[in-house]
């Protein structure tokens, strides 16, 4: 009875792919949230009859065979690291980073995280930290005395003193790279940590050769994409219904032997 | 005697293995690059007691044959992923298999920690040179002409290898959306077309695969009343010449 477990491999594929869909959908407005995208793939195969073996002695050949597939499983959920439009905000500490990179993020546990979500504050000290009140990596503190914050496209943190007329540099913001993006996993608070399927990062500065520039002033939206979103969930709704008709189908199969006389 | 009820039992035997291709099919609605699967249905001819005979009686029973892919292509979706490659026209992409090369239409492909082009399996894709495609950390632009060329900032860095065979039907899938050559001769597209930032998606039609389905229900269920009225059908017969009716 393949068609039932069958039916049931494609049933959980759907699940999956409405799950991964609701939660784009979820996070449509997080700040530099990435969509992700479920990928399935077709199961094993049995074979029944082999394509390419004799079918008589005179050495003809089976064109085709008997090849019968188990289903689908989900192969990988990716994250697709399409730019999410910018939206002005003109808040001095908002940033985004436009192209490719990842502000570092030191974490209280001393590992560094990585995100794309450049809403920073002003901690008590002076720091510019995240939400949670972890530093960006690399820069010194700014005076509560200071005027004006300009952070530059090349990562540059300026301030100036009240009465003064030269900028202070605070330090420098250094953006990460990584050969695989999508390797990268989520910890949440759209924080992200290295694996070892994304690689080592490379840390340069913004406005190099490979790295994206900081718009300061601006935040990254999400990029998702709700009219894609809903007509997916539509479509992965459909295919769910079809693959439970397979199921009532095979039972029905099923029960017509159970009620032969 | 039992005849009747071999036949019938053939044909539902051939029923279920269609059921398990259709809901295959269905099951794989979603999955990229899948082609639907068809059977091939044949009779089974049996010679019987009276088959000397000039004009022989055989009997013909129900055989699945063989199973075809359905070659039509997908329709293609954009995904706005520099590495979503979607072939239009004709062809296969190369992956590397540990063992060999396998072929997919699977066009979804991302790189790895070493920077090298793979599908979701990790399987490398290989370039004309028959080496895996490799970008390096600080090229961010991938641009993939039509041709199959791949050029980042800092200039071309490989050809893919697209690849057509004599006979596409026997080629066998190995899982995965992966196909092994089946001993065929890959042949090198000369002009391939490749759509960079699109999808082919699966070619499968739920609303054929949902009619067939519905046939494959019936005709199972026609086959069962036969197979039950030829019991009837005997339980007559017995009863007449047993002489209790």
């Amino acid at each position: 009875m393949r068609a039932l477990n069958i039916g049931a491999t494609g049933m959980l594929a759907q699940q999956t792919n409405v799950e991964v869909i609701s939660n784009n959908i979820a996070n449509m407005n997080t700040t530099a949230y990435t969509r992700r995208r479920a990928e399935f793939h077709d199961l094993l195969y049995q074979n029944l009859r082999r394509a390419g073996s004799n079918s008589s002695d005179t050495g003809t050949i089976v064109p085709t065979g008997v090849q019968l597939g188990l289903g689908v499983k989900t192969a990988a959920v990716y994250r697709i690291t399409e730019q999410g439009s910018v939206t002005s905000t003109n808040n001095a500490l908002d940033l985004a980073i436009q192209g490719k990179g990842y502000f570092q993020i030191d974490l209280p546990s001393g590992e560094t995280a990585y995100t794309r979500d450049g809403a920073f504050q002003l901690s008590p000290n002076g720091e510019i930290v995240t939400h949670d009140g972890y530093r960006v990596t690399g820069l010194g503190a700014i005076p509560t005395n200071a005027e004006s914050i300009t952070i530059n496209p090349t990562g540059e943190v300026l301030y100036k003193i009240d009465g003064q007329t030269a900028l202070v540099n605070a330090g420098q913001i250094q953006t990460a790279i990584f050969p695989n993006d999508a390797g990268l996993n989520a910890i949440g608070d759209n924080y992200l940590t290295e694996t070892a399927g994304s690689g080592a990062p490379t840390v340069g500065v913004p406005g190099s050769v490979g790295f994206g520039t900081i718009l300061q002033g601006y935040l990254e939206s999400s990029n998702v994409n709700v009219v894609s979103e809903i007509t997916e969930l539509i479509s992965a709704q459909r295919a769910y219904e079809m693959n439970s008709k397979v199921i009532t189908t095979s039972d029905e199969m099923l029960s017509t032997i159970s009620r032969m006389k | 005697m039992e005849n009747t009820s071999y036949i019938a039992l053939s044909r539902q035997t051939a029923l279920w293995r269609q059921l398990d291709v259709v809901s295959n099919n269905l099951a794989n609605m979603n999955t990229n690059g899948y082609q639907a699967e068809q059977t091939l249905f044949s009779e089974y001819l049996m010679n019987t007691r009276d088959s000397h005979f000039r004009l022989p009686e055989k009997l013909a029973y129900t055989q699945d044959a063989g199973t075809y892919r359905d070659l039509t292509a997908g329709p293609l979706e954009h995904t706005g992923n520099p590495l979503d490659l979607a072939i239009n026209g004709e062809g296969y992409f190369e992956v590397e298999d540990g063992a060999g090369p396998a072929y997919t239409r699977g066009g979804r492909f991302t790189l790895d920690a070493e920077g090298k082009v793979v599908t979701a399996d990790g399987r490398p894709l290989m370039t004309d040179a028959g080496t895996p495609l490799v970008i390096a950390p600080n090229e961010g632009e991938v641009t993939i002409s039509a041709t199959g060329t791949v050029s980042t900032e800092n200039g071309p860095v490989g050809k893919l290898r697209l690849v057509s065979f004599e006979d596409e039907q026997k080629l066998r899938r190995i899982g995965g959306g992966l196909f092994d050559s089946g001993d065929q001769q890959a042949n090198p597209i000369t002009e391939p077309r490749i759509e960079q930032g699109m999808i082919e998606k699966s070619n499968v039609n739920p609303v054929v695969e949902m009619t067939r389905m519905i046939q494959v229900q019936r005709s199972y269920e026609a086959a069962n009343k036969l197979i039950e009225s030829e019991n009837d059908r005997q339980l007559n017969a017995y009863a007449v010449l047993s002489g209790t009716k």
